[in-house]
């Protein structure tokens, strides 16, 4: 077993360039996060929490907006699988690529995916730290210790295991946003339901998507209420209290908001089905860019598994 | 704790996809179908719930609240927790695609498990519904905990570590949600008892 000493400077280097990475993702993706007016009450809200919208994002027309939107997502999704199954750098690289490729065509804001990936960094960054730790020793893996901490002793084979589920997160996360950002979220779960999900998981999740904003905004008016009559969040007993009340609160006039909503869908005639004008139309065009699409990822997953095999094939 | 992208094993995350898909299936057979748009509505309420952070000495958690969707849905409460992630992966990137069915299978079973727990000991007096509705909330984040932990475990011998430690972590979470549980459910008993006596989903007699 080979045991590599990292000198305690080169080890302050990388924890410094770390946080300051993760701090302008928190800072790049959260700075557009709240207004200027509403600063004074939020920074002291824990229940300022913006839910971004799912929607055509500026007037673009890239390819991912002009593609039919099934071929869209089954060609996505698919990709998806297929990046989270492979296992070696260069075809995660090729995975990165395409991802960060897409994100550029599709044109949609850069800020929308940075908030996406500020948001796993958290648990990607503890599976950083923990898995060089507890990963068990097994021969051939390389010791990294740190020099004057002999008691703690990181394996190699832990940051390469971490590193590649990071990049693996990293690509769907990337992917998610020419996914979702390019059709209006009525087309996209329109064209989710032509793919065979049930109408009705499809009809719930638009429901759910209209009315979080709404019970946003409602909590939202009773938290400044909270705050304005003085009411600080804090650790400790009476915040509990206080915020169970207020969960309470919010369930009590949500279910009643439930009932009116529900029978004045009634009202306008609800049989169960929304009424859709969505059509489709895929040309042939749209088919072979899904068959692409579809083809890299089976190539790049195939590369992934017989790479060995491949490499003698071409007399490597 | 949402799993990212790519720590499960593939076949595992379509696995977990199928079940869930199954547990979905029974969700809805198990609802009133009128009552479907309904739970959307409330499910809703709850997504924008499990936004609030609770301050937790230096850090903050934010609520899980498996146990408390459960006891106010019943049957329901899978097909609302399945939804709920769906969106939640859909806006926020808590919890990633691949990962969503697995996601799904560790808060939705533990719902129906403090849901089943509740109507099973619970709605004796109002202390024992609030000491029920604590114990099950924070049962269902340990079994949410031992669920994660079971599906890390599924990565192999690597994982082991990161499964005790994600346990370890769900200890203060447990507590908070038990607690907070208990004031939401004795404030409901006071203000609006109903909610509780017939869960969602079901036809009031």
């Amino acid at each position: 077993m080979s045991v590599t000493v990292v000198p305690w400077w080169a080890a302050a280097v990388a924890v410094t360039a770390a946080t300051a990475a993760v701090a302008s993702l928190w800072l790049f993706g959260g700075s557009g996060k709240r207004g200027k007016g509403d600063a004074e009450v939020s920074s002291d809200s824990d229940a300022d929490t913006s839910v971004p919208e799912l929607d055509v994002v500026g007037s673009s027309s890239s390819f991912f907006h002009r593609w039919d939107p099934r071929c869209k997502i089954l060609s996505l999704v698919f990709f998806s699988f297929m990046a989270v199954s492979l296992n070696h750098g260069f075809e995660l690289g090729v995975g990165l690529a395409v991802a960060a490729g897409s994100l550029v065509v599709a044109g949609t804001p850069l800020r929308a995916a940075v908030r996406r990936l500020s948001a796993m960094s958290g648990f990607l960054l503890i599976l950083l730290v923990i898995m060089p730790l507890t990963v068990p020793f097994h021969e051939g893996d390389r010791r990294i210790v740190l020099e004057g901490v002999p008691f703690l002793s990181f394996n190699a084979r832990g940051f390469v295991l971490a590193g590649r589920i990071c990049a693996k997160a990293v690509i769907v996360a990337v992917l998610m946003e020419p996914l979702l950002k390019t059709a209006p979220f009525s087309v996209t779960m329109a064209a989710v339901q032509r793919l065979g999900v049930p109408v009705l998981l499809c009809q719930m999740i638009l429901l759910m998507y209209r009315y979080v904003f709404v019970f946003r905004h409602e909590m939202q008016r009773m938290w400044v209420g909270m705050t304005v009559r003085g009411f600080r969040s804090r650790s400790g007993w009476q915040t509990l209290g206080h915020l169970g009340c207020f969960l309470g609160m919010l369930f009590v006039r949500s279910m009643e908001r439930t009932q009116r909503v529900y029978e004045a869908m009634l009202c306008r005639g609800y049989t169960g089905v929304f009424p859709s004008t969505v059509r489709f139309c895929a040309t042939p065009r749209d088919w072979a860019w899904s068959a692409l699409w579809v083809g890299a990822a089976l190539g790049l997953f195939a590369l992934d598994r017989w790479q060995g095999a491949v490499a003698r094939l071409l007399g490597f | 704790m949402h799993l990212s992208d790519g720590v499960l094993p593939t076949v595992v995350a379509v696995g977990s996809f199928a079940a869930s898909g199954l547990c979905v299936a029974v969700s809805i057979k198990k609802t009133d179908g009128e009552e479907l748009p309904k739970i959307a509505v409330m499910t809703s309420a709850f997504f924008v719930a499990s936004l609030i952070h609770v301050p937790l000495g230096p850090t903050s958690v934010h609520l899980l609240l498996p146990g408390l969707v459960g006891i106010l849905t019943g049957w329901s409460a899978f097909l609302s927790i399945f939804l709920g992630l769906v969106l939640q992966s859909f806006l926020f990137q808590f919890g990633g695609l691949t990962a969503l069915g697995a996601n799904g299978l560790m808060m939705g079973l533990p719902a129906w498990f403090a849901a089943w727990l509740f109507r099973r000991i619970g709605a004796r007096g109002a202390t024992g519904a609030v000491v029920v509705a604590a114990a099950a909330s924070a049962a269902a984040v340990a079994l949410a905990a031992l669920i994660l932990a079971a599906l890390l475990a599924t990565g192999g011998e690597d994982f082991f570590g990161v499964a005790k430690i994600a346990v370890a972590a769900h200890v203060p979470v447990l507590v908070v949600e038990g607690v907070i549980s208990a004031f939401v459910v004795s404030f409901l008993l006071k203000v609006k008892p109903e909610l509780l006596q017939h869960p969602a989903g079901r036809p009031s007699p």
